[in-house]
């Protein structure tokens, strides 16, 4: 999990860290990472599934979902954080599933559980 | 609504047991003498002056800012012209935060998120553009620098500006914040200066506006960050007193200034107001109990002017809902009714676009029409202390008081307030609270509105967030290079050599930083001095 952007709130992101601790995944978190941060750590940690915490411009999440799509293919993304209906779109179109605030935990968990299942 | 269990155990945030109603016999024995006492009596939970709101309404004060100097100044044109009778000043934060310039490497690999939530301003010449055509002689302006490590070069720069419009700036009023909460606890910083620095910092800050400032506020301690990061009103309370002796200790320590004034610098905090009404409006009757409790038992300070607790109040954000937005401007209002109940002296209302983006125009001038339609049409400001002799209120306020020194001390015995951020103990509270929140709602025990329940949206107003502008980083690297090639380069770099040499001495830090800002020394090159004197921060949490 990262943050693309350098706006440090930590909640969102520290929550669904639990969460998906609580229901058994290992979860390596980046914090706020630029794009290069985030595909290395794709690359070098063999992870199943990008998590992105977006607080900030669309455009600096989409160029680490292109670079993690570039590095990774086969790697699915999903994304949460500030994220205004257009740009959920816009993500939605790259094939990143989105949770935007008021998002269910449970949902959430079940998004990892069924994007990871085939890996 | 359904029907409750008339036995369901309901507690509010701070996890005080609700009764169902409230008689005399509730309140507890030491507060009951309190409860009778008159507005402007000591301890002041009932307020400092008799006539409250009648004499001074409070200030209308949004957080604004965006893009370019040029694209603030427009807003904060606009909410001034719209009402607002005071105004705050937001800085990018990708470089103001972090003390970068926009060719800093971290800002450069998210160019497009530079100005999104502030604008840029890497100079004193960016502080000029955005102050054109302010009042900063007879307004209230807050500098921004809410930040510790940028609190010196945003106040040296709004200062810097008002001395080149020829005002004296022994007249100038307004508000700086330099708080610990919001990098430190709440929106961790990529890199910033040490917590012991950072106190450094504050401390030369109180002094020197004691000197050359007095009407200026010179920190705020903002309980508003520590409650949006998860503290509970009781925690937040106690965190913001533990905050506040370190630095009277501190200023204490240094002996360079009557402790009275320091007392008095300290004495401007903000708060947040959350949708529990009664629990926070509770909460800045409590705040002003223990700041005059606290400042006599502890520095034996009994002055009324002294204990006048000042408190700046922001509806809480992170209770903004993403979904139907609309509903946002409802809950808005509920939490600006417990910062006026609470009889706060200055207001600032969440854009009901909040959880979507920075505010649009009209969400600003909501947040301003809200208040004012507070002040003018509802009779609020006719009586002082409204809730003052409610049983329900006034025994919350008592167990708000007696929890959050309870919690003061647990963070004494953390070694302080600063050690509790520096070993991630703060984090750990805040954190646990989060959960337990997220947990509450995501059980069905708390409803949200649009959220949890009542989902299906039909309304026709249809809120996709503010987009901003888009040339704020292309702006804002031209006029980095402009500053390089037509400053006198001699003299920014003997300002900012000059500027070292303090950091590295024991002497107060703000007029080295007001030659530097003066020599058009820039924002990133300070950065850069920090991080070579002071090194980083070890950061407790993972992020």
């Amino acid at each position: 999990m990262a943050k693309t952007g350098l706006d440090g709130h930590w909640r969102g992101p520290t929550i669904v860290a639990r969460a998906l601790r609580d229901a058994g995944f290992e979860v390596i978190m980046i914090g706020m990472a630029n794009t290069d941060d985030i595909v290395r750590a794709a690359v070098d940690e063999d992870v199943d599934l990008v998590g992105l915490n977006v607080g900030g411009h669309i455009d600096v999440a989409i160029r680490a979902v292109n670079s993690v799509q570039e590095a990774r293919p086969e790697v699915p993304i999903f994304a949460g954080g500030t994220v205004p209906p257009r740009s959920v779109k816009m993500l939605q179109d790259l094939g990143v599933e989105v949770y935007p605030p008021g998002s269910q935990l449970a949902d959430i968990v079940d998004a990892a559980q069924r994007l990871t299942a085939t890996r | 609504m359904k029907k409750q269990d008339a036995n369901l155990v309901i507690e509010t945030t701070s996890g005080i047991e609700l009764k169902a109603y409230y008689t005399p016999d509730d309140v507890p024995p030491a507060h009951r003498s309190r409860a009778r006492q008159a507005p402007g009596e000591a301890p002041y939970h009932r307020g400092f002056h008799p006539t409250g709101y009648r004499s001074k309404p409070w200030r209308i004060f949004q957080l604004s800012g965006f893009g370019k100097p040029e694209d603030e100044n427009e807003r904060i044109k606009f909410l001034l012209k719209n009402g607002e009778t005071g105004f705050i000043m937001e800085h990018d934060r990708n470089t103001a935060d972090h003390c970068y310039n926009v060719d800093h490497p971290e800002v450069l690999a998210r160019r497009e998120d530079v100005g999104l939530t502030g604008a840029v301003m890497q100079s004193v010449r960016d502080m000029a553009i955005c102050l054109d055509g302010l009042p900063v002689d007879t307004s209230f302006g807050h500098a921004g620098g809410a930040v510790v490590q940028h609190a010196p070069f945003a106040l040296a720069g709004y200062w810097t500006v008002a001395r080149k419009r020829g005002y004296d700036l022994s007249r100038i009023a307004g508000t700086g914040q330099s708080d610990f909460n919001l990098t430190y606890l709440g929106c961790v910083t990529k890199q910033q200066i040490p917590t012991d620095a950072g106190l450094r910092f504050n401390a030369d800050i109180i002094e020197f506006c004691a000197e050359h400032l007095p009407r200026w506020v010179p920190v705020s301690i903002a309980g508003y960050n520590a409650a949006d990061t998860g503290l509970t009103p009781d925690q937040e309370l106690g965190a913001l007193f533990a905050n506040a002796v370190e630095y009277l200790d501190e200023i204490k320590r240094r002996q360079n200034m009557p402790l009275e004034f320091a007392a008095k610098g300290c004495g401007g905090v903000s708060f947040r107001a959350s949708i529990h009404l009664f629990e926070e409006a509770a909460k800045m009757r409590a705040a002003r109990l223990m700041w005059s409790d606290l400042l006599q038992s502890r520095y034996g300070l009994t002055d009324p002017k002294t204990a006048n607790l000042r408190i700046h109040c922001v509806t809480a954000g992170s209770r903004m809902t993403y979904q139907q937005p609309l509903n946002n401007i409802v809950r808005g209002t509920v939490m600006a009714m417990a910062a006026v109940l609470g009889g706060v002296q200055s207001l600032g209302v969440s854009g009901y676009d909040e959880a979507l983006s920075i505010p649009s125009e009209h969400a600003h001038q909501m947040s301003v029409r809200i208040q004012q339609i507070l002040q003018e049409e509802t009779n609020l400001c006719a009586v002082t202390d409204p809730l003052g002799g409610s049983y329900y209120v006034e025994t919350l306020t008592a167990t708000l008081v007696e929890k959050a020194w309870a919690f003061f001390e647990q963070i004494q015995q953390q070694g302080g307030y600063l050690a509790s951020l520096d070993s991630g103990w703060l984090h750990a509270q805040a954190s646990e609270n989060q959960y337990k929140e997220f947990m509450a709602m995501e059980s069905g025990q708390q409803n949200v509105v649009g959220v949890t329940c009542a989902t299906e949206d039909e309304t026709p107003f249809h809120v996709d967030g503010f987009m901003g502008t888009d040339d704020a980083f292309d702006v804002a690297l031209e006029r980095l290079k402009d500053i390089r090639r037509s400053r006198h380069e001699a003299g920014a770099n003997a300002a900012l050599k000059n500027l070292e040499a303090v950091c590295r001495s024991d002497r107060n830090i703000m007029p080295a930083m007001l030659d530097a800002l003066e020599s058009d020394v820039t924002l990133g090159e300070i950065g850069d001095v920090y991080r070579e004197v002071f090194g980083d921060w070890n950061t407790p949490i993972q992020t």
